[in-house]
């Protein structure tokens, strides 16, 4: 195991979450509109659609699509807004921020860096940044980065943010080149189950050296994140059909006919594999049960727990997976807004902390642990604060 | 040990929690094993699924012997766990018939499967068990059995089902690994009521826990041998 000491103990200074934005674009949009904005493929996805939401059982999210399909938002105005809220809702002055670790499944750009492109959107004088491209993880990796950076005294206002624009990827021209494909049940349902689940919406999270003013803030305690690639193909996957991920040379990018012929190979479309996901769940459980038998999470102890997941029916199967092994945390101290707000990939667990804050539920001394697991290829991520 | 870092857990979740763990280490483990492999990336073929059953064949064979002999070495004071080695036993001494029945349908010949001797892993897990089972009151056994019974109750199925689809095969060519898969699914239900009944110190937790990471590793070297003879 990549048993990643926080190191906070030892060498360095106290580190404090001190406040949480969000943008969730436009009005909620509940499950009869949604392809109003992504757009009508055929009459089989939408069968499969409403298979998918039974469940996922999310009831609106956002969309930076409006219903005659222009964009009111680029990814990086996503997370620039979001950070904007934050520095809002922590009573910060903008000239106060030194760095941003901006996070995201997909930017705008191929290149150059997102990070690059949300300090565009802000505006804020120069600072440092740091681009983290993963799936929903990549939130917790730019996460730790700015708590780690305030920790060690680089900087004394961090931010991080995570932010997605899913529903580009959602529309019918993503899928028609490779409509030969879709006709493979499998195929299909790997290529829809993101279709119906993930939506747009940023969020972002300030680490401080000393406790803030306004929001309820939380010193951290640790972050640990461990990747299981070493194990595990990768399970969600867009660049290259699932048949082909055994080789990275078989990427969009390597193909002889360019990118309108990879699309054609069904290289663009957003997959996810969703049999090596349940094995992948199990892995994830067992990396949760190693901070319980190492003394690191006492479930009992725990008095929130925030943990992003893509589906309901994925909740079902980790509550089940937990109460044998006496690593269950009780289900109502589960906080979450999926059900509301969507699956926002990598903003997700900043927009349930923004959520948790204004609905002001914590007291002083609680634990609350935030738990983001990445099916892309196999990441976890755990954050432990206390509520001061 | 790790038990002393909770105060308030009992000892059952802690060898449930650890046992977990072992389980879910063997699963990535397996991940990683050559023809496991080829079966999660769909390049698996019918040669790959005769060696299988023609490896598997060799170590099932004795399964229900091991249980057996461990089943006379459990004493009078414990005489419902050995009721509980002994139906184990009836469910799985037959199964290398299955097997069998399931190589010849898919073009094998009897007399190869039979004639078939243990890979370097059969041996050493065959042995390992043998040894246990040998033992006064063996009640570490259950460690294996938690590997085993997991593997009967979720891989078997995943696997069998994925094989069948890959190849294309009716279900009476893959019957032993679907059959394992309903048979399998309650030998796992009693299996915390098990540890709580006989694990009383933290030793007697240790060990039984040793005993899976042992089994658990043999079985994977058992696949990691397939078709090297």
């Amino acid at each position: 195991m990549n048993d990643v000491q926080w190191l906070g103990e030892r060498a360095m200074q106290d580190v404090y979450l001190t406040a949480a934005g969000a943008c969730l674009p436009g009005a909620p949009v509940p499950n009869d509109r949604m392809v109003r904005h992504i757009g009508v493929l055929d009459p089989q996805s939408e069968r499969l659609g409403r298979l998918i939401l039974r469940h996922n059982r999310i009831e609106t999210r956002h969309y930076a699509l409006t219903e005659t399909g222009e964009a009111t938002h680029s990814n990086a105005s996503l997370a620039a807004t979001a950070l904007r809220d934050a520095m809002g809702n922590g009573g910060y002055g903008m000239e106060e921020l030194s760095l941003l670790a901006a996070a995201t499944t997909q930017g705008d750009l191929l290149v150059p860096g997102h990070a690059s492109a949300v300090h565009g959107e802000l505006g804020a004088g120069p600072l440092e940044i740091a681009s983290f491209q993963s799936v929903c993880a990549s939130s917790m990796m730019a996460a730790k980065y700015a708590a780690l950076s305030v920790g060690a005294g680089e900087a004394r206002l961090a931010a991080a943010t995570g932010s997605e624009f899913s529903s580009r990827w959602f529309r019918p021209s993503f899928y028609t080149p490779a409509e030969e494909l879709l006709q493979n049940k499998e195929h299909r349902m790997a290529a829809e189950f993101l279709r119906w689940t993930l939506s747009d919406g940023g969020g972002a999270v300030l680490f401080a050296d000393r406790p803030g003013a306004r929001t309820p803030s939380y010193k951290v305690e640790w972050i640990t994140l461990t990747s299981l690639a070493d194990r595990f193909e990768t399970c969600m996957i867009a660049g290259q059909g699932p048949e082909h991920r055994e080789d990275l040379r078989n990427s969009w990018s390597f193909h002889p006919g360019g990118p309108a012929a990879a699309a054609r190979d069904g290289a663009i479309m957003l997959y996810q594999d969703m049999v090596l996901l349940k094995r992948i769940i199990r892995a994830w459980v067992g990396e949760y049960l190693k901070l319980v038998d190492g003394g690191r999470v006492d479930p009992k102890g725990v008095d929130w727990l925030l943990c992003h997941y893509s589906a309901h029916s994925l909740r079902e199967e980790i509550i089940s997976l937990l109460k044998t092994t006496g690593g269950m945390i009780d289900e109502e101290k589960w906080f979450t807004n999926l059900p509301t707000a969507g699956n926002t990939g990598s903003a997700s667990l900043f927009v349930m902390l923004d959520e948790f804050n204004r609905k002001g539920l914590a007291r002083p001394g609680d634990k609350i642990l935030c738990i983001v697991p990445e099916s892309g290829r196999a990441v976890i991520s755990f954050m432990m604060l206390t509520a001061l | 040990m790790a038990y002393d870092t909770l105060p308030e857990d009992s000892l059952t979740q802690s060898v449930m929690r650890r046992l977990a763990l072992v389980w879910i280490d063997f699963e990535g483990r397996l991940e990683q094993v050559p023809i496991i492999r080829r079966l999660n990336a769909g390049r698996f073929t019918l040669e790959d699924y005769r060696a299988l059953l023609l490896d598997l064949r060799q170590q099932v064979v004795d399964g229900g012997c091991w249980i057996a002999r461990a089943a006379s070495h459990v004493d009078a004071k414990h005489i419902d766990l050995r009721s509980r080695f002994m139906r184990h036993a009836v469910t799985e001494h037959r199964d290398f018939q299955m097997l069998e029945a399931n190589y010849v349908n898919v073009g094998g010949a009897a007399e190869d499967i039979r004639r078939g001797r243990k890979n370097i892993g059969s041996e050493a897990l065959s042995a390992y068990m043998f040894h246990k089972a040998s033992q006064p009151n063996p009640f570490d056994l259950l460690g294996a059995m938690f590997i085993i019974e997991g593997l009967g109750s979720r891989k078997a199925t995943e696997w069998g089902t994925a094989i069948r689809d890959t190849l294309h095969l009716r279900d009476d060519q893959v019957s032993f690994l679907l059959y394992h898969g309903e048979e399998d699914d309650d030998h796992l239900a009693d299996f915390e009521k098990w540890v709580t009944r006989i694990v009383r110190t933290s030793e007697e937790g240790d060990a039984l826990v040793r005993t899976a990471e042992v089994v658990a590793r043999l079985y994977a070297l058992q696949l990691e041998e397939v078709g090297r003879g």
